[in-house]
């Protein structure tokens, strides 16, 4: 969408010298390191010795690492129970706040606290609220007759608590986006619906959802890329187990890079996942642009 | 109309030069003829750091040609990442008092470390602080010297001498079997809400490779009367003593006896378990925040019930460096004897209450004062010379890992038998090994 | 009716957002061997946490550091963003769209491929442990370009033109015209890049060793994760509230401005 203007002048000289910071930082801060990354697929490298070229040894290795596709399992699985969570969860709390009701800013305020918080800070409390055997959760559940749940000790609870934690602190942007969605749909569409006899729920799934369609694509590919870095969390609370199941593959990259010392593997690893998270957003929007 | 661009313009350089002006000052200071200044780095607890400080400051004062500048290493899950980036940079500093035996291989392959024995007085000096064949343990495979022993923390049980009391334990189990009995009797909920709130002992359960060397590897070593994971350049340990050693703790969490949970604070000190396989580096930490009543002992680890003889542990030594990075190699090793002199290895004792490596520790007249007020200590000191380190292979993390996969599958989750986790373990060694050979 | 059980949901959900928060705030007040508890009350609240907290670590400090960083970062990203989304929204010349397309490129990239190369980039330009190597790296943010230029592209052609015929360049225009028409996108840039720049806690890892230079998630991160805090937990609570505090009470304050901000941004992209 170009602004309008008669007469498409060709600006070259300011035009470069107003991009020339981007372009210079661009060469140092980008270029550079994925023209080295690029190079280190090739080499075998630790650091503390000098680099050694391997040819494809490095794509031969990944191609038999059960545990690297483990982990891009685990990733996926994240983002398939934390995207539904959060778009229900969202969509819910936002149809309520859009409803006739006072307190809206304080609600939109509280639910969009945890957002701004660091992760760190998300990180250390929710490991309080996930320990097994003196955590608030199960203390809760200890308190209303129910038996505990091994959050973070079984390998079927353990991506899945993740995914909740990493909701529960992302829930209010996508909250507040639906809001503004929501807010933009013209009255009269509804009461045309009311008219014509449309209960609420139908109300909601022939206007309300289709409107959205904008929001959710937005929230879509924004919990997806963000799902796909995946790190601090279980680097911290689960070092990658229970039996792997909360190995994500942002942790294995970095557990092959810093702990092992492998950098050229690091470095493969990097760039086959990168290719991956460019198949499955293309593959969104695929889906996306066919619906509209 | 070009005033604002140049005024623009203008600020961004002052912001630019002022901040890297910052750094220009501090390096100004440095540059100064005459003075030699060192970096050293130390390990990032809070009793190595105030040992480090005292001893710096007193350096600094006696030494003011040579003045030390102390930075502690930022802790992450281990500090070998710290010290890789640093060397990935050559921002290394001159001397460093956290060097794991377990890396030598990488740093020395790659001329990173000062090589000791070109300092004329080096062996010598060494010769009368330690033993002679412990020193030798320490030699690289190019049969230079790259490390300085410094001290080491032998493994052993840490258990609370009230809660064994009171659940009729009559003395420290010595074999797997009597821990075992001795965990039947301490496990058990205490308020009656239905939810068991003490255990025999607690472990992380989350497979972080290092968390190995504080359960498997201590045990193993005992079992197997002092065998490590390699025997050379090959893999040893597919034996029936680390069978034994998964089957120990495989049982230890089938039966409940060890919590599947992660606790935040300290639950030995909380009382919640009544034993931790722990090192001398605890007991300063016990002193400090005990609770009025708090009654402790030490004992050896538990070996499997045939086993007679000594009994052997993991000695998580850690010793000085000198990395080749530095302009002062001599100043440097002028200061590196000054921190492990006798008077600084009692600081050592009292401030942190890990071990030095120095014979004759406990018979010494410096440090007899000490063992008095100290009893606990004495066991650790009279333990240290039963010790093993780790191997100095370049790809012993990953292998441990692979161990700590096997473990967690095998002994915290009961998902697989002994016999099949050390099989499997043993296997994906010897591939880590493949992949990385040369 | 309706409305009362709308007014319950709501206040569940927000007891469950906001009772976590106020939970570790009381448990840092609590003895150590009441942290376990789930209520919010102690009859022994004492400061000794805190006390413990500023003792150990070096956190006012950290503090200063972090706001300068933080605020240095944010004035760059919206200073050259503007300047780089006028060019690409405005001007025309020939590579335009190629830039474009390499901006959005580059935002896909995961960080995890360049860590390391940046770092040795650091190393080269003797920038390790200085402030140089925590803002410069982050002074061009391709988001903040891009929410630059989409704004910028709705901006009258009309004005633009009258404002060349009185004889002004591009600069000028930037600068004197569009900077006091933008105040939604720069608050929004703004925002968004202080809280980005202020929550971030890999890179000072990497490459700040000097406890007078961390930042301060840096510096709680090192506390509550590293030896540091001794097993307290209580200690460690409260350094992670120390930590939260600021960001929230900033959150507060702007509260409207910070959401709204969020939500424009979704609009435009």
């Amino acid at each position: 969408m170009k602004a309008g203007s008669s007469a498409i002048k060709i600006n070259n000289k300011t035009g470069y010298l107003m991009s020339l910071p981007y372009i210079f930082y661009f060469c140092l801060f980008i270029g550079f390191p994925l023209i080295f990354s690029f190079i280190l697929i090739f080499h075998k490298w630790n650091i503390v010795t000098p680099m050694q070229w391997v040819g494809l040894r490095n794509f031969y290795r990944l191609f038999h690492d059960v545990q690297f596709f483990i982990s891009i399992r685990n990733t996926l699985i994240f983002l398939v129970i934390h995207i539904p969570l959060q778009i229900i969860i969202a969509l819910f709390l936002a149809v309520l706040l859009n409803q006739k009701i006072k307190f809206k800013g304080f609600f939109r305020a509280l639910y969009f606290l945890p957002v701004v918080v660091s992760g760190v800070v998300v990180t250390i409390l929710w490991q309080q609220l996930f320990a097994y055997e003196t955590g608030l959760l199960n203390l809760l559940l200890n308190k209303l007759g129910i038996t505990k749940i091994p959050w973070l000790t079984d390998s079927r609870w353990a991506m899945p608590s993740i995914a909740i934690m990493a909701t529960w602190k992302n829930v209010g942007l996508y909250i507040v986006l639906f809001l503004v969605g929501l807010q933009s749909i013209p009255h009269y569409l509804y009461e045309a619906a009311e008219i014509d006899g449309a209960r609420s729920h139908q109300q909601f799934f022939h206007i309300t959802l289709p409107a959205l369609n904008n929001t959710m694509v937005l929230v879509m590919i924004l919990s997806t890329i963000g799902g796909f870095s995946l790190f601090i969390e279980p680097f911290v609370m689960t070092g990658g187990g229970p039996m792997n199941s909360t190995l994500s593959a942002m942790l294995y990259i970095y557990n092959q890079a810093f702990y092992f010392g492998h950098m050229g593997y690091a470095a493969t690893l990097g760039f086959f996942f990168a290719l991956i998270i460019l198949i499955v957003v293309l593959i969104q929007k695929k889906i996306v642009e066919r619906k509209d | 109309m070009t005033c604002n661009k140049t005024i623009a313009v203008i600020f961004l350089l002052f912001t630019v030069i002022d901040v890297s002006c910052e750094r220009k000052q501090t390096t100004q200071i440095k540059d100064e003829q005459d003075v030699v200044q060192l970096t050293y780095w130390c390990a990032s607890n809070q009793d190595e750091i105030n040992l480090a400080k005292e001893l710096v400051n007193e350096w600094n004062a006696g030494y003011p040609k040579i003045q030390v500048v102390l930075q502690p290493v930022p802790a992450s899950q281990s500090s070998e990442e710290a010290l890789l980036a640093a060397i990935a940079g050559k921002t290394t500093p001159d001397v460093w008092s956290n060097m794991w035996p377990g890396a030598m291989d990488d740093f020395t392959s790659s001329g990173g470390l000062v090589r000791l024995d070109q300092f004329p007085d080096f062996i010598e000096y060494m010769q009368k602080r330690m033993p002679g064949e412990l020193l030798e343990s320490f030699r690289s495979s190019d049969s230079h010297y790259y490390q300085i022993p410094w001290k080491t923390n032998p493994i052993m049980v840490m258990y609370n001498k009230k809660m064994f009391r009171e659940a009729g334990i009559a003395r420290p189990p010595r074999t797997y079997s009597e821990y075992l009995v001795a965990a039947e009797k301490i496990t058990k909920d205490t308020n009656g809400d239905g939810r068991i709130d003490r255990w025999m002992g607690y472990r992380d359960i989350r497979p972080i490779w290092w968390q190995r060397l504080f359960d498997y590897y201590p045990l193993y070593i005992a079992a197997s009367g002092g065998m490590t994971l390699f025997n050379g350049s090959e893999i040893a340990f597919a034996n029936e003593a680390s069978v034994k050693v998964f089957q120990f703790f495989n049982e230890l969490y089938r039966h409940g006896y060890y919590p599947l949970t992660t606790f935040q604070g300290d639950a030995f000190l909380a009382e919640q378990v009544a034993t931790q396989f722990t090192g001398p580096w605890n007991v300063i930490h016990v002193e400090n925040f005990k609770i009025p009543g708090f009654e402790y002992g030490i004992s050896p680890i538990p070996v499997p019930d045939d086993y007679n003889g000594p009994v052997y542990t993991y000695g998580d030594h850690k010793n000085i460096s000198i990395f080749s990075t530095t302009k002062y190699p001599e100043a440097a090793w002028q200061f590196a004897k000054f921190l492990i002199s006798a008077r600084a290895d009692l600081r050592l004792l009292e401030i942190c209450s890990q071990i030095p490596l120095r014979k004759n520790l406990t018979v010494d007249s410096l440090y007899r004062k000490y063992f008095q007020e100290n009893p606990m200590m004495m066991q650790f000191a009279e333990q240290a010379l039963y010790t093993r380190g780790v191997d100095g292979s370049s790809v012993l993390k990953e292998i441990f890992d692979a161990i700590s996969q096997e473990y967690e599958i095998c002994a915290v989750y009961n998902k697989r038998t002994p016999q099949e986790a050390i099989a499997n373990a043993a296997k994906r060694a010897q591939i880590i090994i493949e992949w990385n050979r040369k | 009716m309706k409305k009362a059980i709308i007014y319950i949901l709501l206040i569940i959900g927000g007891l469950m957002f906001a009772y976590p928060f106020l939970w570790m705030i009381s448990a840092t007040f609590k003895p150590e061997v009441e942290i376990g508890s789930i209520g919010l009350w102690s009859s022994n609240f004492s400061l000794h946490n805190y006390a413990a907290v500023f003792q150990k670590i070096p956190i006012g400090r950290a503090f200063l550091n972090s706001i300068f960083v933080s605020a240095c970062v944010t004035l760059s990203v919206i200073l050259f963003g503007s300047i780089v989304g006028y060019a690409l929204s405005r001007l025309n010349f020939f590579g335009r769209d190629f830039l474009m397309g390499v901006i959005l490129f580059t935002m896909v990239i995961p960080f995890q491929i360049t860590l390391i190369p940046m770092y040795i980039l650091m190393v080269k330009f003797g920038w390790v442990d200085s402030y140089m190597a925590l803002i410069v790296p982050s002074m061009i943010s391709s988001f903040g370009i891009l929410l630059f230029r989409q704004f910028f592209m709705d901006i009258p052609q009309d004005l633009i033109d009258a404002a060349k015929i009185d004889g002004c360049n591009d600069l000028q225009i930037l600068f004197r015209l569009i900077y006091p028409l933008s105040k939604p996108v720069i608050i929004t840039v703004g925002i968004i890049t202080f809280m980005g720049s202020w929550n971030d806690v890999l890179w000072p890892l990497i490459v700040i060793r000097l406890q007078k230079l961390m930042t301060l998630p840096q510096l709680v991160t090192i506390f509550a994760v590293g030896g540091q805090a001794e097993g307290q937990l209580g200690a460690q609570l409260a350094a992670a509230t120390l930590l939260a505090v600021p960001i929230i009470l900033v959150y507060a304050f702007f509260q409207r401005y910070f959401i709204e901000s969020m939500a424009t941004t979704g609009l435009k992209s």
